[in-house]
């Protein structure tokens, strides 16, 4: 794949068109006011159908995991095997890539919800609990968090991880307190990590995911925190004070999930590592595409500055960054089309090159545009600070070189 | 009940291109879209269909070149299939020639209802509609704002500068659809990937048997005689606020006569 194909520009345009129409708008109050980005996601899913698909290809996948779980599966229907059309990687990247040309932060609000919360539930919860809170994610009736960062612990998630559950009868008490918690003020549905405290050390206790849900007593959800950008992304702090929850809260239902609490969290970065290569892009391309615009517009000792070498290198550097983003998104659509999967060392390279790159391009946006790039008015102002996050959340870019050289090495 | 969509492919309003200096027309070997002036028509169409409960949304469209983007856009909006005329020789033709192949290419799909825009965006004759009318022997109804199927009429409300009209006619018929009527819908993805497995049948004018001869270049009957330049925007009068700019404001806006 070295091109976009006419199906996917035919879905780039349309998103295109969505976003120009419907979001752009909206970018005063979503941007610099206290707009929540959840009615315009939700209009965004419906009219595009995302909602009835992931619902549809959500019961499927059910059916067929219960399929395979009966022994009579030979009497059962199943329709999997059927040829039916199939969206590749490109419908969820492009999404991506169009509402990153102006909100970041949205793609951040809704990746969290269908795809951070969902997968974590999905990968190992229980059928039961998929069907009870997998259905509404994926299909953005409710808003999901994913809560792992807390105060005294960011890239040292696991070992510094204060937040507990007791064993009290059959259900558990949780405890603690989370930060930097996206969708956190509003949302419904909460994947809350913690340590199982038996009493013992801290460094031999398991981790274990429950679901929490908005309302619940003892769960308190601040209000939206100020943040360097992103502000299309409500990002909040979790209170638990002894949140009582049954076992059927646990996801998967037991204390010892395969591969040990720490590997569903693990598989759920690698997820989140990969679609920071297709924010950047979206990032990276707006970014080129204003410079090139100011380039040749803006006047200065007679010439337009397009015509200083000095402009011309930045935007060399930038559209070389967007051909390397762009074939490592590229490379994304076709390896899942070959139902390949990354390491989490390549998706740590993909995550750092990309983060990095995105940051380096924005500024150099904001310097192209001279006084204008630092004012509000001109839109690559809110994209640098908006990109600089891509190299802090999902890993920071310490934590993506030491997980690349720790792979070369072992 | 089935209409056909006249649908017309054009250079990208937003990185338009530029104008052949030899045959002073716009040049049109760039990637082509779905002019949005017939967004209204089709997305009109789609409606009547739903309303009907049967039937399906037929597309007809003309370039010079195979290219079917465009085409795709409304594919992937809900139309079952389209006609593509695509011959060489039909480039440079006028509005006549135009709909001479249109024409023949609707009344091969025997429609109840042809919609097409009022004008195109890049062509902006606005005279192809009425002359498909009148070749295919149809009435013509221009600028509807709203069209309602009644048995084997049509009830169209027909825009006018004062209001509107009230006017019928027997089905089949061919009825311009006024831009920003209706609200053109996005296409799904389901619609999106559906789109690339719709049918288009690709037709040549020999095909539709029609002479190469009456259209294109050859058998255009208009000649651009002077291509110019539009005139740049004067720069506007900036009034500084020194305590009377609301005073200065509605002089000039009197002066205009727009208060």
């Amino acid at each position: 794949m070295y091109e976009w194909s006419e199906e996917h520009q035919l879905l780039r345009a349309a998103m295109k068109d969505f976003v120009t129409r419907e979001i752009v708008p909206l970018k005063p109050e979503l941007e610099h006011g206290d707009m929540p980005p959840y009615d315009v996601l939700r209009k965004l899913y419906r009219t595009f159908g995302m909602d009835e698909f992931a619902r549809t290809e959500f019961r499927r996948s059910i059916e067929a995991e219960k399929s395979s779980a009966d022994e009579a599966t030979d009497t059962a229907v199943d329709d999997t095997d059927r040829p039916r059309p199939r969206p590749d990687a490109g419908y969820i990247l492009i999404p991506i890539i169009e509402l990153c040309r102006h909100c970041p932060g949205m793609v951040t609000a809704m990746g969290v919800s269908v795809g951070l919360t969902a997968s974590a539930i999905s990968s190992r919860g229980t059928i039961a609990q998929k069907q009870r809170w997998v259905e509404d994610l994926v299909t953005f009736d409710k808003i999901g968090a994913w809560a792992i960062t807390e105060p005294g612990s960011g890239s040292d998630a696991f070992g510094s991880m204060l937040s507990t559950a007791r064993r009290d009868g059959d259900e558990y008490l949780l405890n603690g307190s989370k930060t930097f918690i996206t969708n956190g003020p509003y949302a419904d549905t909460i994947v809350f990590i913690c340590k199982l405290d038996e009493g013992n050390d801290r460094s031999e206790r398991k981790v274990l995911s429950f679901v929490v849900e908005s309302g619940m007593e003892g769960l308190e959800q601040s209000k939206s925190l100020r943040k360097m950008g992103m502000h299309s992304s409500p990002t909040g702090e979790l209170f638990l004070s002894d949140v009582r929850v049954g076992a059927d809260h646990l996801i998967g239902e037991t204390e010892d999930p395969v591969g040990g609490g720490r590997s569903g969290a693990k598989s759920t970065f690698q997820q989140e590592r990969a679609g920071v290569a297709a924010m950047a892009l979206g990032i990276i391309e707006q970014c080129l595409e204003l410079s090139v615009a100011y380039a040749r517009e803006r006047v200065q000792f007679g010439r337009r500055i397009g015509d200083f070498q000095l402009i011309q290198q930045k935007l060399a550097h930038m559209e070389l960054a967007r051909m390397n983003v762009q074939n490592l998104v590229f490379r994304t659509i076709e390896m899942a089309a070959a139902g390949e999967s990354m390491t989490l060392a390549e998706a740590s390279a993909m995550k750092l090159y990309s983060a990095r790159t995105a940051t380096d391009v924005a500024l150099d946006a904001v310097q192209v545009h001279g006084g204008n790039g630092y004012m509000a008015e001109f839109q690559v102002e809110q994209l640098a600070r908006d990109a600089k996050v891509l190299q802090i959340y999902a890993g920071t870019d310490e934590i993506q070189t030491v997980a690349i050289a720790k792979d070369l090495l072992d | 009940m089935k209409v056909v969509v006249c649908v017309k492919q054009i250079p990208d309003p937003a990185d338009p291109g530029e104008l052949d200096p030899d045959s002073k027309t716009l040049r049109r070997d760039v990637k082509l879209i779905l002019d949005e002036s017939d967004s209204y028509g089709v997305e009109m169409a789609l409606q009547l269909v739903d309303t009907a409960g049967e039937g399906e949304v037929h597309l007809v469209s003309m370039v010079p070149n195979n290219e079917v983007s465009g085409l795709r856009t409304a594919l992937a909006m809900g139309a079952a299939g389209a006609s593509l005329i695509s011959d060489e020789c039909l480039a440079g033709s006028d509005a006549l020639g135009t709909a001479k192949v249109l024409a023949k290419a609707i009344a091969a799909q025997e429609p109840d209802l042809v919609l097409t825009a009022t004008e195109s965006s890049d062509g902006y004759t606005g005279t192809v509609p009425v002359q498909i009318a009148e070749l295919l022997g149809l009435p013509s109804v221009t600028f509807a704002k709203e069209i309602e199927i009644d048995g084997s009429t049509a009830k169209v409300k027909r825009q006018t500068e004062a209001g509107y009209d009230d006017v019928e006619c027997p089905l089949p018929a061919v009825v311009s659809v006024t831009a920003g009527v209706v609200e053109p819908r996005y296409p799904s993805f389901k619609g999106i990937m559906a789109a690339k497995n719709k049918p288009v049948e690709e037709l040549t004018v020999e095909a539709l048997g029609i002479d190469a001869g009456e259209v294109g270049w050859a058998g255009s009957r208009q000649d651009i005689v002077e291509i110019t330049a539009a005139p740049v925007r004067e720069a506007g009068e900036i009034i500084e606020d020194e305590g009377d700019a609301h005073e200065r404001i509605v002089a000039f806006l009197d002066e205009l006569k727009v208060l």
